[in-house]
């Protein structure tokens, strides 16, 4: 007597489109990632609880806990910093400028950076911390 | 002369492009930080005068060390109460123009300090005006 074999059916996962979808969260990623420019400088952002979030801006201006100015990531003496200031927001077509600055740092260092900042004209986005009340 | 046999067709093998793009990702998904930014926008109007020549009625706050003092009677205020005192101005009811509020700093006065007066004008509607003085190359 002949025993028939039962057809075993082998269970398959399409795993094809896997593949693109990992390839679409790459581009997402990507895409959407952002850079921060100044990760290799010191900074502890000053406290205020008046302070709300608010959009990045392209240009940035930031000053270390030792009085170092970097623009856009970038070592930068104040003389220079308003020139710039003002060819990056041509370039850019934007006015807000985000300014960090370490909150042990002293105004005859910080004062310079306001007022070159003011004179080219730039509107000031203070980077802080929110402190609770 | 031999004739050449018709070749396969050549398909590249792409099974490992998958892999790559999935350590990518985890690649991605480890360095990826996402920072929310905080602060307070500011238009700083800038200008060369004398503050003692100042107008009497213009706001001014003065800090010096960590100290603050606030207004024309130079009273010596805490953060709390320098809050208080610019929201009695009422800035908002005000004409842009007297909306000002000339701050003068010494220069041992830290950034901490300055951030939170800054931010205090900023809250009750004030504006900050930054002073140079000839010959200088900063604010006092």
């Amino acid at each position: 007597m002949s025993i028939r074999r039962r057809r075993h059916l082998r269970a398959l996962i399409p795993t094809t489109s896997m593949a693109d979808l990992a390839f679409l969260l790459n581009i997402f990623f990507m895409v959407t990632s952002n850079f921060i420019k100044e990760a290799h400088v010191e900074v502890t952002p000053a406290a205020s609880p008046d302070i709300e979030p608010m959009k990045e801006t392209h240009i940035s201006v930031t000053m270390d806990r030792y009085g170092g100015l970097w623009l856009q990531g970038k070592p930068c003496p104040v003389d220079v910093l308003e020139a710039g200031v003002r060819e990056l927001m041509l370039e850019h077509s934007e006015k807000a400028v985000m300014l960090k600055i370490d909150r042990d740092v002293r105004q005859e260092k910080f004062g310079p950076v306001f007022l070159a900042l003011s004179r080219a004209g730039a509107e000031i986005a203070l980077v802080g911390q929110k402190e609770k009340e | 002369m031999p004739l050449r046999k018709p070749r396969d067709n050549f398909e590249p093998d792409v099974t490992s492009f998958s892999d790559i793009a999935t350590l990518l990702i985890i690649f991605f998904i480890l360095t990826t930080t996402f920072v929310a930014t905080t602060g307070s926008k500011l238009e700083i109007p800038s200008g060369s005068a004398d503050p003692s020549q100042a107008d009497e009625k213009q706001v001014t706050v003065n800090l010096a060390g960590s100290r603050i003092i606030f207004g024309p009677r130079e009273q010596e205020f805490s953060i709390e109460q320098l809050r208080a005192a610019l929201l009695r101005e009422n800035f908002k009811a005000k004409d842009p123009s007297k909306r000002i509020v000339i701050v003068n700093s010494k220069p041992d006065v830290t950034y901490e300090l300055y951030y939170e007066v800054v931010m205090a004008i900023a809250s009750a509607d004030g504006v900050l005006a930054l002073i140079e003085e000839e010959g200088k190359g900063g604010p006092e």
